[in-house]
């Protein structure tokens, strides 16, 4: 069989699959009488498209509220993928740096991102500070251990070949030890990524006034359950589109581990 | 050939706790002379080719080049290994780039890049990662990059252990003519006997651990060589029987 046909035949499951449970949704929803009404998947549809030109609350539409919280994830994860990969490479690589920092981070490691909730918000007060921590925390630990899990799997043959052609160990950790973590780095990414975007949904829950997590939160305090679906919606929409562009960079950036095999 | 000495090894041994692996070696290597070392498995090739460059520090003895302790960073020496060491990450010529750069010897580099990849057959590739290349190309990216840095003694270990036989010769060849063109120094490290009888000017022959020269055999029949000639084959036996006889 042809590869295109394999993957329209993948395509075709998959999507009937879809079809087929927003079938039976409709179906459910028609056929029980609960006392809330639950909204068939049209009517969230029309309420998604609704929100996409009409302002939920009072200032923003669902895509000023997608922007509010995308800022958020990109502000933590961008500080935690500085620390986090300067942290874990100079861990992987430097037997002194590992020693000092390797049982803090494995202590403050398993704490979840949620757990932080209480003290960040005593600390950063309600504002956008105390989601950029949380985010940070979120998606501090797998760039960590990815940078880590990169540096201490280089090749010894390339850092012996590096050596014997006179390189010193600043160049052996730039030229050989970095390049060669970083598709190590880039699978980190995508977890921190993917942790960003829930814990952000989480800081948002608690304390907000905007942003995908708010909207839920706020169709909840109304009893919308419309809103409230529509929104977890655009979180698997927009959720999608981020790990999507993620691997898209990574495939751009990584063109040397991608081609042949 | 002339026979000023390039490399001179005295006494060299080398310890791993108890275990004596080198035991008080001696020899001369002469300036562009292709000298092979062959010995039975596991006696310590590897061990006394790291001692010489000090990615091992030697127990005791002392290995000079040109005069001076030897010195990666201040003397031009490459070495080939038997695992393909060419950086994924680059291309075949910024590959080839590469050892030029660390040595900073930027001075007319796109040419020295140029001609070391003409003289391998890569130039058509000069843009491919090495995961488009295939086995001998990689181990020819390596070479490449060894010739390119212009170096005084190429030490290579077992080079071509991974490839099939047909390669290995189309390689020896070439490495045989490179070096005699650019007159490089070269300790070739080989467990193949044929292999050294092809390529060597001198084969010197281990014994097994603790390890120590058994014999330096000149071989100086012309290149080149003819491996059923019967000189080829006399040479090759008499090695042979060196290796079996401890």
């Amino acid at each position: 069989m042809s590869k295109k046909n394999q993957r329209a035949r993948a395509l075709a499951y998959g999507g009937g699959t879809f079809l087929l449970l927003l079938f039976l949704w409709e179906i459910l929803v028609r056929m029980t009488d609960s006392q809330i009404p639950f909204p068939t998947p049209f009517a969230v549809i029309e309420r998604f498209v609704d929100m996409l030109f009409h302002n939920v609350g009072y200032y923003y539409t669902i895509v000023g509220h997608v922007l509010w919280s995308l800022s958020r994830v990109l502000a933590g994860f961008c500080m935690a993928a500085v620390l986090g990969i300067v942290l874990g490479l100079t861990m992987g690589w430097f037997p002194y740096v590992r020693a000092i920092f390797m049982p803090i981070f494995n202590l403050l490691r398993p704490i979840a991102p949620l757990a932080w909730i209480p003290l960040a918000i005593l600390w950063f007060g309600i504002g956008e500070k105390y989601k950029y921590f949380l985010i940070f925390i979120a998606a501090f630990v797998p760039f960590t251990l990815n940078s880590y899990a990169g540096a201490t799997h280089v090749d010894k043959q390339l850092v012996g070949a590096a050596k014997m052609l006179g390189a010193n160990n600043a160049q052996v950790f730039f030229e050989i030890v970095v390049p060669a973590a970083v598709p190590s780095i880039f699978s980190g990414a995508q977890v921190a990524l993917s942790n960003s975007w829930m814990t952000m949904l989480a800081a948002e829950m608690v304390c907000a006034t905007e942003g995908i997590g708010w909207i839920i939160i706020a169709g909840q305090a109304v009893n919308d359950m419309t809103q409230m679906i529509a929104g977890m919606l655009a979180i698997g929409i927009v959720g999608f589109l981020l790990a999507n562009g993620m691997r898209l960079l990574e495939r751009r950036c990584l063109v040397w581990n991608n081609q042949g095999n | 050939m002339n026979k000023n000495v390039k490399v001179q090894v005295t006494h060299l041994t080398k310890k791993f706790g108890e275990l004596l692996v080198l035991n008080d070696v001696s020899f001369d290597v002469y300036d562009g002379e292709f000298l092979c070392i062959v010995g039975p498995t596991g006696c310590g090739k590897t061990t006394f080719l790291n001692s010489l460059t000090h990615l091992y520090e030697p127990t005791s003895g002392e290995i000079l080049f040109k005069g001076e302790k030897i010195d990666l960073r201040k003397h031009d020496i490459a070495y080939i290994f038997q695992e393909y060491s060419a950086m994924e990450w680059l291309t075949v010529k910024e590959n080839v780039r590469f050892g030029l750069e660390l040595k900073k010897q930027y001075k007319g580099i796109n040419e020295k890049v140029k001609d070391a990849l003409e003289l391998v057959g890569l130039t058509k590739f000069a843009d491919y990662y090495p995961r488009q290349l295939s086995a001998s190309m990689l181990q020819r990216v390596v070479i490449a990059r060894a010739f390119a840095t212009q170096p005084e003694l190429l030490l290579m270990d077992e080079p071509y252990g991974q490839l099939d036989i047909n390669l290995r010769f189309r390689l020896e060849d070439e490495v045989v003519r490179l070096c005699k063109q650019t007159k490089t120094t070269v300790i070739f490290i080989t467990h193949n006997i044929e292999e050294a009888v092809y390529l060597g000017d001198r084969i010197l022959v281990l014994t097994n651990k603790p390890t120590s020269i058994k014999e330096i055999v000149t071989d100086e029949l012309p290149h080149p060589r003819d491996i059923a000639a019967p000189e080829f084959v006399e040479m090759r036996n008499r090695i042979t029987d060196l290796i079996k006889w401890w």
